[in-house]
């Protein structure tokens, strides 16, 4: 690959790359990137897609909270079952509901860990009353009650 | 903020990238692609195992291989460190900074907070150096960001700590010893042969150019298990990731291994090993385009047999070139 037709202007996502230079010598350049550059609205796109596909399913029941942060986190079974201390096969009957609501909260915990989420968020999911209008940040901070957080909301100022 | 004088420098893989800083703090002069290539750090293999999400592929070695060949092949000893309690691995890693010793963490990168949200996946095997701190936070150097950067203490230990696939335990390293005299012409020949040995022997039917073959026969029955055509679209659009921005340098380490090559035809006078330079780089560029074609296919949801049969064409043809390369490197060096 030659240096002039590599680069790509996308400062948000800068990388190093290796090229062909002008006197034929190989070497580093920054380069934005060329997927990001061109096709992050698809792959947000994508993902707000199957987010609110998921949210359906967990609100009728059809899945469990864990099963819905193991797909958006792209998570491999084997290695979240490992974090969270359950065989694989464990694992596959805690993303139905009717296994979930069984689970001892100290085995939730682990799952919350893994996600790096708080426990309350197997429970609950926070959204706008209405969609795209107005953002928010939701601060939880630990407390030394390991199974008790406080929420602080903040409106983003745009 | 106590900061050891480090120069921060992004580089195109996180390994490679946090031995060679850690190396030039050192007073080692070396760069990246050398120690990419005599660590024989490029590779291919197809896995399918429930630890990843999808099928996948890595065009590097076995993460930690980068270190350890360099230790073996340059006689750099370096002072490793696991952890089975987490608040003596903390200690430690306060202790080396205090001594402005600049170490290396091994972490699960879902956890750098200052990579954009899309890029940070749940993988146990990112490097950082860490370079500072103070009663609340780390300094960090991530060849992958462009500037220094923070991360919480309560952050750093759950990264350094995360379990389950390739689990950091915590671990640590820096170099403490580097070798007066190095002998570089016997660690890249070295580097080379292994390399080439790796592509092409190894007696595992998903590793080189074996490999290689499997995920071009493989990636057409994706949509089998995908779980439908935007599933199947995002994990093709996928190998460009790991191909060209998941820290490989461009064309799934190709260009990395060809200036690598360049440069030991340098050191060596090996003309042989200057042409083997232009052919890898070329090899690049074909597998770059094959990064291009999977994110316009993925983009157009353009998946069905006739397109996947054209991908799976352009991977297999790749085997053959990179069997006959590895072919040509191997008597290179004999």
């Amino acid at each position: 690959m030659k240096e002039k037709d590599l680069y790509i202007d996308f400062k948000s996502q800068q990388s190093v790359y290796y090229v062909e230079k002008d006197d034929e010598s190989y070497g580093p350049v920054l380069s934005g990137s060329q997927l990001a550059k061109n096709y992050l609205d698809d792959f947000y796109e994508k993902r707000l897609k199957q987010e609110k596909a998921l949210r359906e399913q967990l609100k009728k029941g059809e899945i469990s909270p864990i099963y819905y942060y193991t797909i958006m986190q792209e998570y491999g079974e084997g290695d979240l079952a490992s974090r969270a201390g359950v065989s694989l096969k464990k694992l596959r009957k805690h993303y139905k509901m009717e296994n979930f609501i069984k689970l001892k909260l100290t085995q939730l915990k682990k799952y919350a860990e893994a996600f790096d989420i708080p426990l309350v968020k197997m429970f609950s999911l926070m959204l706008t009353r209405q969609e795209n209008t107005g953002k928010f940040t939701v601060e939880y901070s630990e407390t030394a009650n390991s199974y008790f957080v406080v929420a602080k909301i903040e409106a983003v100022k745009e | 903020m106590k900061e050891i004088d480090f120069k921060h420098k992004m580089a195109a893989h996180c390994e490679t990238g946090t031995v060679t800083a850690l190396l030039n703090h050192s007073g080692l002069e070396i760069t990246e692609p050398m120690v990419f290539g005599i660590s024989s750090g490029i590779f291919f293999g197809y896995f399918e195992s429930s630890n990843f999400s999808f099928p996948t592929f890595i065009v590097r070695n076995k993460p930690g291989s980068i270190r350890d060949n360099i230790s073996k092949r340059l006689g750099i000893k370096f002072e490793t460190l696991k952890f089975k309690d987490h608040g003596k691995g903390e200690q430690t890693l306060n202790d080396l900074i205090r001594k402005d010793i600049p170490t290396a963490a091994q972490v699960d990168f879902y956890y750098m907070e200052y990579m954009p949200e899309y890029q940070r996946v749940h993988i146990n095997v990112h490097f950082i150096n860490v370079i500072g701190m103070n009663e609340t936070s780390y300094l960090i150097s991530d060849s992958y960001y462009p500037k220094k950067s923070e991360l919480t203490k309560q952050t750093l230990n759950k990264a350094r700590f995360a379990g389950g696939f390739m689990e950091p335990k915590g671990f640590l390293f820096y170099p403490t010893h580097i070798p007066e005299v190095i002998d570089y012409e016997k660690a890249i020949i070295k580097g080379i042969k292994k390399a080439s040995y790796n592509m092409l022997k190894l007696p595992v039917p998903f590793i080189g150019i074996k490999g290689m073959r499997k995920f071009g026969k493989k990636v057409k029955e994706w949509p089998k298990i995908a779980r439908d055509i935007d599933h199947l679209s995002h994990e093709i659009m996928r190998i460009n990731i790991l191909l060209e921005d998941q820290g490989t340098g461009g064309g799934g380490f190709r260009y990395l291994y060809a200036t690598f090559l360049q440069q030991a035809a340098g050191m060596l006078n090996d003309n042989r090993l200057k042409d083997l330079s232009k052919q890898m780089m070329e090899i690049g560029d074909n597998w770059r385009n094959i990064s291009y074609f999977a994110a316009k296919i993925g983009k157009n949801r353009d998946l069905g047999p006739d397109r996947l049969n054209e991908l799976s064409e352009m991977i297999l043809a790749r085997a053959d070139e990179e069997q006959k390369f590895f072919g040509e490197l191997a008597k290179a060096v004999k």
